[in-house]
C-alpha cells in the first residue's frame, strides 16, 4: 500500500517534470531523453522534519526527509507534507544529516539505537524516494554509537567523526585505602578522530590523541568534555576541532556547574595524518566552539570562521587564520552587530561570497511552546562584520531553531526552512548578495513538530 | 442441583437463623489450609441422620439438632474420610475439621479444586488473575513464560533465560508494576532470586492484580502488582525435578517439607539450580560479521555471551497447625547468580563479550499466621525479612567483537587496508559505552508486611495492613579512584504504607464490597560525603525528605445468578517519587526538588464473569474486563532539558500537567469437555496515549497493543499402562505487529521500525507413570522456528526442545 502510493507520487512527479520539459523544450530532442536529463540536472533540495516525541519541539518522534526540485522549492504554490509522506531516516534520535554539495546524495550516521554509528548513503530521487547506495560501515567502536560527525568540504570525499574519552587522574599519596590525603592531578582527555571515505564507505584513518590544557587550567579541574565540528583549513593540511570545556571540583571530583567560562579553544591536528595535536585559544571569544546540530565552522577565503556558544558576552564569529591560530585582530561580536544582548548562534552557513545566513536568539527572546526562546534569521557578512535581521520571514514566539541543522547553498542563494513548532511554514530563499528573501514552497506541519533544515 | 443446594446452604448460613434445639456449625479445611468446598458432612446417631456439604469457605451448618451424642463423618473426593464423636450439650456448638489430602488426586479433581480457589479470588470484584502453577511445574515452563501468557500481562525480555525482564500490566510498565514474593517487594531479594530463577514448583500460585490493588498488598503501584505466593501447606512431601534441553539449558529443583505430627514441628527446604548457555541462533538486522576492511557480511550467528547460572534455596523451621500458630517459620534465603550480557537495549552490530553481572543475597525471614487468634474471626499474619544483597557489574574488556564471536580486526595502518591487521579496541575501553566498570552495589534491605483481619460476622470484615520496606545502598567502583568513590552520593529509602479495608458481603452473598484507604509515608535520605574543615576526615551530610500521601479505592461484585457476576473496581493509585526525582543526580546534572508530588493514576475496571456453565459434559466460562488507566502529574524533566544540558545548566524533575492513558479490553474463555479436553483462550487489546502539557495527544510507540494466547490440553487415561496418564498440550501466542516509532500517513521507512506480527506455537506432552510419583514431560517450543521479538531487533530463542523428570513422594 505504501509502495503503491509512493509510486503514484513518483509517477506524478515524473509526469510534472515531463510537462515542464515539454513546455520549455527545444523542438528536436526526444522528450524521454530530455526527461532523463532533467532528472539528472535537478538540484534537489531535501527538507528535514522532526516529529514530536512526547513534547513540542523535542524531535524525538523520528526524522523525516523529503526532496523537491529547486524550482518547486522556490515556488510558494507548492506544498509539501513530509510528516505525511516523507522518508523516515533510520535513526533512533534526531539524525545528523549531511548532503553532497550538489544535493544529490544524503549522508547519514545513525545516532544511537540499533544502527547507532552506522554510516549509510541515500540518493535523492524526489519526494520520499531515497535509494540506499553503497555499503554500510560502522564507526561505533572508534567514536561511539552516537557519533558527532560532519563532512569536510573537500568535494564530498571525506567525513570526520570525533569523540572524547576522559579519565580523572588522582595521586593517592601512597595510601590506596585513605581518601583524605588523595589529590586530584588532572583529567586526561583523549580525542578519537575517524576519517571516513564517503565515496567508498571505508575508514581512511583513525587516531587517539591526548589533548592537555595548561597546567593552571587543569589544576582547576577543566578538561575537554566534548569535541565536535572538525573543519579542514584552506591549505588542506590541518583540521580544527571545536571543543567544550567542562570542569570538576578538584576536591571531590564531582562535576561542577556554574563555573567560570574560559576563553574559546580549538584543537588543531595535522591532516590527514592526525598527528601533533595543539590547543589554540582565542582572546576574543569565550565559551564553546563545538556547536550543536549544525556545522559550526566554515572555511572562507583562506581562513576558517567559527561561531561560539555559551559566550557570556554573546556569540562571536572567530577567525582562525592561515597560520592555524586565532586571529585576534578579527573581532565580530554578534551582540554588537545585531544590536542585541546575549546573542546565541544556533546555526549558520556562508555562501561562497562570504555572506552567510545565521539563526540566532538573544536574551530578549521569549520562550515558546517548546520551552525554548524564539529564534530569528540574520544575514551576516564575514568581511564587513555586519549582521542584519532578515525581514520577510514571519517570526513568532513558537519558531525556534535550536535543533536546526542545515542550509542548502546553491550559488549565492541559501535555502532555509522556517516554521513555528506545530504550525505550517515555508522554505525561504535568501539571495545573499542582495539580502532579498523570497517565500518558497509551503511546509505542512503537524502538532508539536518542527522543520530542521534544508540540504 | 448440587450447586443450587450449596448456594441455599450458604444463604441460610449467612442469615444465621437461630435453632430452637441446637445447631452445629464449623469449617472443613484441607491440611493445606484450603477450604474443602463440597465436602460431604454427615451427622448421625441412632435417631437421626442429616447430611450437608461444605460451602465456598468450607463452612457448614446443621440446625434443629436435639442435644445428644453424634458421629460426624466428613468425606471428600480429595481427602481421607474423617469420623469423630461429638457431644452437643449447649444450644450452639462449633467444630472445625481438618482433612488430610490424599496422595492420589486425579487431574479432574485438581481442576475442581483450583477452579473454586480461583473463583473465590476472582469474584471479589478486583481485576485479578490467579495463575496455578501445578501443571507448569511438571512441564518445561518458566515462571516468566507462565506470566506472559496471562491476559493483560506482557513481558519484554532482553535475551535468553536470566536476561533482564520488564513487566507491563494493561499497558503500564516499569515503575508502575510492583512484584512481590509473599507480599514482600521482590527487589528486596535482589536479582538472584527473581522470576527468572524461582521454579514454578516452589510457587503455590501467582496473583496478578491489575490497576486496583487490595489493601493487603498495598504499595505505590500505579499499574498493579504481581504477587508470587510460595508453597505453603503442612503436609510432609518431597518433590524433585530435573530438566535438560536446547542451548545446554539445565534446570533442577527440589522442595521438601516434613512435619512431625505430634508436635507440629515442621522443616521446609527448597533449592534450585539453573544454567543455560542461551546460545540460540539469531539472524537479520544488525547480525553481521565485520571484516578488517570494515565491510559487513550478514550471518546467522549463535549468541556467545548470554550464559546464565543461578543457584538458590530456602530453609525454614517452625510449627504448623499448632494451637498458637497455623504457620510459624523462621529461616534463611540465599541465592547467587551470574549472567553474561550479550548486548545493550538493542542488538547492534557490535555484540558484547566479557560484560557480566553477578548478584547474591542472604536474607533471614520470619513468618507467622494464625486464624481465630484470641477470639473467633481475628486473624493475624506477618511476613518479614532482613538481610543484604550485592550486585557486581563487570565490564573491563576493551576489545570489539563481531557476531561471529571473534575480535573485530582493523588494519594496523589504514592507508594500507590490505596489510597487517590488529584487534580493534573500543574507544571507551569497555563493552558498553561508559567506560570500564567493576561496580559493587551493596544494599542492606529490610521489609515486613503485617495484617490483622477481624471478621465481625459473615457479613462484615475489617482488615488493617502495614508494610515497611527500607533500602540502604552503597556503591563502590573499583575502576575509578577512591576519591571519586568516596564522594559519590548515596540514598537510603524508607517506605511505610498503611491500609485499612472494609469488606461487606450481603444480599445472600450476592453483593461483595471492599473499600480501602491507603496511607503512604516515604523517607528519603541523601548522603553527601564532604571533607571536614581541615580536610582530615570525610563526613556525611545527610538531607532528609519526608512525605506522606493518601490513596483510596474500592472493589465490588454482584452475582445476578450463580453464573453471572458483574465486577467493578476503581482506585486512585499513587507512585511515590524515587530518590533521583527527589534529590537529583549530580552525574546527570539534575538537582533536588523536595516539593515534588507523586504521580497519580485513576484506574477503573469493569468486567463480567459468565459461568461456569455445564451442559452434559461441557463446561464453559467467559470473563471479560474493560479497563481504563489515567496517570496524571507525570514526573519528568522539562521539555527544554536537553537544551539546558547543552549549556551545562542544571535541571530539575518536576510534575507536569501531562497524562498517560491506557484503555482496553480483556477477554478470557475456558472450555472443558468431559474433564479431559481443555481449551483456554485469551485476548487483550488496548490503546496507549500520551497527552503533553500543551494538550497534544500522541500514541505511545513500541508497545504491543493486541495479543492472543491459546492453549489446548488433552488427557488420555490409562495410556500404555493401566493407571498411567498422558497429557498433550498445544500453546499458541499471537502478538500483533507494532511500530518502534509511530508511522503516520504514507511515510516510507527502511522497514526496520516495524516489529512484525508474531505467531509462536509450542507443543508439549507429559506422562504420569502408574505409581504417580514420576512424571516425564517433553516440550517443543517455537516449533516453526519463527523469529520472535519482544522489542525491536532483540530476537528471542527459536525452536527448542526440553525434557523434564519430576519425582514426588507424599509419604515418608
Amino acid at each position: 500500500m505504501k509502495n503503491q502510493s509512493f509510486n503514484i507520487k513518483f509517477l506524478s512527479l515524473a509526469l510534472s517534470a515531463l510537462v515542464l520539459t515539454f513546455s520549455c523544450s527545444d523542438d528536436d530532442s526526444t522528450p524521454s531523453e530530455e526527461e532523463e536529463e532533467q532528472q539528472e540536472d535537478t538540484r534537489w533540495i531535501t527538507v528535514a522534519a522532526a516529529r514530536m516525541g512526547t513534547n513540542p519541539g523535542d524531535g524525538n518522534g523520528g526524522t523525516l526527509i523529503y526532496a523537491l526540485s529547486k524550482e518547486d522549492a522556490q515556488n510558494p504554490n507548492v506544498s509539501i507534507a513530509p510528516f505525511d509522506n516523507g522518508f523516515i531516516v533510520p535513526s533512533n534520535r534526531t539524525a545528523r544529516l549531511q548532503a553532497s554539495e550538489d544535493g544529490s546524495t544524503i549522508f547519514n550516521i545513525s545516532y544511537a539505537g540499533d544502527t547507532g554509528g552506522n554510516y549509510s548513503k541515500y540518493l535523492a530521487n524526489g519526494g520520499q524516494n531515497f535509494t540506499p547506495t553503497g555499503s554500510e560501515i560502522s564507526i561505533a567502536p572508534y567514536v561511539g554509537t552516537a557519533p558527532r560527525w560532519i563532512k569536510l568540504f573537500d568535494g564530498d570525499k571525506t567525513g570526520c567523526a570525533v569523540y572524547v574519552d576522559t579519565e580523572h587522574q588522582i595521586d593517592d599519596n601512597g595510601t590506596p585505602d585513605d581518601a583524605t590525603d588523595d589529590t586530584y592531578l588532572r583529567t586526561e582527555a583523549k580525542v578519537g578522530i575517524v576519517l571516513l571515505d564517503l565515496v567508498n564507505s571505508k575508514i581512511l584513518n583513525f587516531k587517539e590523541l591526548s589533548v592537555p590544557l595548561s597546567a593552571e587550567e587543569e589544576a582547576k579541574g577543566y578538561y575537554f568534555g566534548r569535541v565536535d565540528m572538525p573543519t579542514l583549513n584552506a591549505a588542506g593540511d590541518k583540521l580544527y576541532i571545536g571543543g567544550w570545556l567542562r570542569k570538576v571540583n578538584p576536591t571531590t571530583i564531582e562535576s561542577d556547574s556554574g563555573y567560570e567560562i574560559l576563553a574559546a579553544k580549538s584543537i588543531v591536528v595535522d591532516y590527514p595524518t592526525l598527528f601533533n595535536p595543539e590547543v589554540i585559544t582565542s582572546s576574543v571569544g569565550t565559551g564553546n566552539t563545538n556547536g550543536y546540530r549544525s556545522i559550526n565552522s566554515f572555511e572562507y577565503n583562506g581562513a576558517v570562521y567559527q561561531a561560539t556558544q555559551s559566550d557570556p558576552n554573546g556569540s562571536h564569529i572567530l577567525k582562525i587564520g592561515a597560520d592555524n591560530t586565532y586571529d585576534d585582530s578579527y573581532v565580530f561580536s554578534l551582540d554588537a552587530a545585531l544590536g542585541v544582548t546575549g546573542a546565541y548562534a544556533l546555526a549558520w552557513r556562508p555562501a561562497a561570497n562570504g555572506k552567510a545566513v545565521l539563526a540566532y536568539r538573544h536574551d530578549g527572546s521569549q520562550d515558546g511552546i517548546s520551552g525554548r526562546p524564539e529564534s530569528y534569521f540574520a544575514l551576516i557578512d564575514l568581511n564587513a562584520k555586519t549582521a542584519t535581521k532578515l525581514e520577510g520571514i514571519p517570526y513568532e514566539i513558537d519558531m525556534e531553531m535550536f535543533q536546526y541543522q542545515s542550509y542548502a547553498v546553491d550559488g549565492n542563494n541559501i535555502y532555509l526552512t522556517a516554521a513555528p513548532v506545530g504550525k505550517n511554514g515555508n522554505i525561504y530563499v535568501v539571495d545573499t548578495e542582495t539580502g532579498n528573501v523570497t517565500k518558497g514552497a509551503e511546509l505542512v506541519n503537524v502538532d508539536g513538530s518542527h522543520f530542521i533544515g534544508a540540504w | 442441583m448440587a450447586k443450587l443446594l450449596l448456594f441455599l446452604v450458604t444463604i441460610s448460613f449467612s442469615l444465621s437463623v437461630y435453632a430452637q434445639n441446637s445447631s452445629l456449625s464449623g469449617y472443613v479445611l484441607f491440611d493445606n489450609n484450603k477450604p474443602a468446598l463440597g465436602a460431604t458432612i454427615v451427622i448421625q446417631n441412632a435417631h437421626l441422620k442429616k447430611e450437608t456439604s461444605a460451602g465456598i469457605n468450607g463452612e457448614f451448618l446443621f440446625k434443629n439438632l436435639p442435644l445428644g451424642t453424634y458421629s460426624l463423618i466428613v468425606s471428600s473426593l480429595n481427602a481421607k474420610t474423617q469420623t469423630q464423636q461429638i457431644k452437643i450439650l449447649s444450644n450452639k456448638k462449633t467444630v472445625n475439621v481438618i482433612l488430610e489430602v490424599t496422595n492420589y488426586q486425579s487431574l479432574s479433581e485438581v481442576l475442581v479444586k483450583t477452579e473454586t480457589e480461583k473463583r473465590k479470588t476472582e469474584t471479589k470484584g478486583f481485576s485479578v488473575n490467579l495463575i496455578e502453577t501445578k501443571e507448569a511445574s511438571l512441564r518445561n515452563i518458566q515462571t516468566n513464560e507462565l506470566l506472559n501468557t496471562t491476559v493483560g500481562v506482557k513481558l519484554r525480555q532482553n535475551g535468553g533465560l536470566g536476561s533482564q525482564v520488564q513487566y507491563s500490566l494493561n499497558g503500564l510498565s516499569g515503575n508502575s508494576v510492583r512484584i512481590f514474593i509473599d507480599g514482600i517487594p521482590i527487589s528486596m531479594y535482589g536479582s538472584s532470586f527473581n522470576l527468572n530463577s524461582i521454579p514454578p514448583s516452589m510457587i503455590e500460585n501467582i496473583e496478578i492484580y491489575k490497576g486496583v490493588v487490595p489493601g493487603h498488598l498495598a504499595d505505590d503501584a500505579l499499574g498493579g502488582v504481581i504477587n508470587i505466593i510460595l508453597k505453603k501447606g503442612a503436609k510432609s512431601n518431597l518433590n524433585a525435578s530435573v530438566s535438560y534441553g536446547s542451548f545446554n539449558t539445565f534446570q533442577s529443583s527440589v522442595n521438601g517439607l516434613h512435619r512431625f505430627d505430634k508436635t507440629g514441628f515442621t522443616v521446609k527446604a527448597s533449592g534450585f539450580y539453573n544454567a543455560s548457555d542461551n546460545d540460540y541462533k539469531v539472524w537479520g538486522g544488525q547480525v553481521k560479521h565485520i571484516e578488517a576492511d570494515g565491510s559487513q557480511v550478514p550471518i546467522t550467528a549463535r549468541r556467545f555471551n548470554d550464559a546464565y547460572r543461578s543457584v538458590g534455596g530456602m530453609f525454614q523451621v517452625g510449627y504448623t497447625n499448632v494451637k498458637w500458630a497455623d504457620q510459624f517459620f523462621i529461616g534463611i534465603t540465599g541465592s547467587d547468580d551470574y549472567k553474561e550480557v550479550q548486548h545493550g537495549a538493542f542488538m547492534t552490530i557490535h555484540p558484547y563479550k566479557g560484560r557480566f553481572l553477578e548478584s547474591d543475597a542472604l536474607l533471614t525471614n520470619l513468618s507467622y499466621q494464625k486464624k481465630d487468634l484470641f477470639v473467633k474471626g481475628l486473624d493475624i499474619n506477618t511476613n518479614g525479612l532482613i538481610g543484604e544483597r550485592n550486585r557486581i557489574v563487570n565490564d573491563t574488556t576493551a576489545y570489539a567483537y563481531t557476531w561471529l564471536g571473534v575480535r573485530q580486526q582493523r588494519p594496523v595502518d589504514f592507508s594500507n587496508p590490505d596489510g597487517e591487521t590488529m584487534d580493534l579496541e573500543n574507544a571507551w575501553g569497555s563493552q558498553q559505552e561508559g567506560g570500564p566498570t567493576l561496580l559493587n552495589i551493596n544494599r542492606k534491605v529490610a521489609s515486613i508486611r503485617s495484617g490483622i483481619t477481624y471478621e465481625i460476622n459473615k457479613n462484615h470484615k475489617v482488615l488493617l495492613n502495614h508494610i515497611y520496606s527500607g533500602v540502604d545502598r552503597e556503591d563502590h567502583d573499583e575502576m575509578i579512584s577512591l576519591l571519586e568513590n568516596t564522594f559519590k552520593q548515596t540514598s537510603n529509602l524508607h517506605k511505610n504504607i498503611y491500609s485499612l479495608s472494609y469488606e461487606l458481603t450481603t444480599f445472600n452473598n450476592k453483593l461483595k464490597f471492599n473499600v480501602f484507604g491507603k496511607h503512604y509515608r516515604q523517607k528519603v535520605e541523601r548522603i553527601k560525603p564532604q571533607f571536614n574543615d581541615d580536610n582530615t576526615q570525610v563526613v556525611n551530610d545527610i538531607y532528609t525528605s519526608n512525605k506522606h500521601y493518601n490513596g483510596y479505592g474500592f472493589a465490588s461484585s454482584y452475582s445476578f445468578t450463580t453464573n453471572f457476576t458483574l465486577l467493578a473496581s476503581a482506585e486512585r493509585a499513587i507512585r511515590l517519587p524515587n530518590e533521583t526525582e527527589v534529590f537529583g543526580d549530580a552525574g546527570d546534572n539534575t538537582v533536588e526538588n523536595t516539593s515534588i508530588k507523586p504521580e497519580i493514576s485513576n484506574n477503573i475496571n469493569v468486567g463480567f464473569r459468565f459461568g461456569k456453565f455445564n451442559f452434559n459434559k461441557h463446561e464453559f466460562l467467559v470473563t471479560t474486563n474493560l479497563f481504563s488507566r489515567k496517570i496524571q502529574d507525570l514526573i519528568g524533566l522539562p521539555p527544554n532539558a536537553g537544551d539546558r544540558w547543552e549549556n551545562d545548566e542544571l535541571v530539575q524533575y518536576n510534575n507536569f500537567n501531562e497524562e498517560t492513558t491506557s484503555k482496553g479490553i480483556e477477554l478470557q474463555l475456558n472450555y472443558t469437555y468431559n474433564k479431559n479436553l481443555g481449551f483456554n483462550f485469551n485476548l487483550s487489546k488496548l490503546s496507549l496515549e500520551f497527552k503533553n502539557q500543551y494538550g497534544n495527544v500522541t500514541d505511545v510507540p513500541n508497545t504491543p497493543l493486541f495479543t492472543i494466547n491459546g492453549a489446548l490440553r488433552y488427557s488420555i487415561k490409562n495410556f500404555i499402562q493401566n493407571k498411567a496418564s498422558l497429557n498433550l498440550f498445544y500453546n499458541t501466542y499471537f502478538t500483533d505487529e507494532f511500530s518502534y516509532i509511530i508511522v503516520y500517513g504514507n511515510t516510507r521507512d527502511d522497514g526496520r521500525n516495524l516489529v512484525p506480527t508474531q505467531f509462536i506455537n509450542d507443543l508439549g506432552l507429559s506422562y504420569t507413570f502408574p505409581k504417580e510419583n514420576v512424571v516425564l514431560s517433553f516440550d517443543a517450543k517455537n516449533i516453526f522456528n519463527e523469529a520472535a521479538y519482544d522489542n525491536r531487533s532483540v530476537q528471542k530463542p527459536g525452536r527448542a526442545f526440553y525434557i523434564k523428570l519430576n519425582y514426588t513422594i507424599n509419604k515418608f
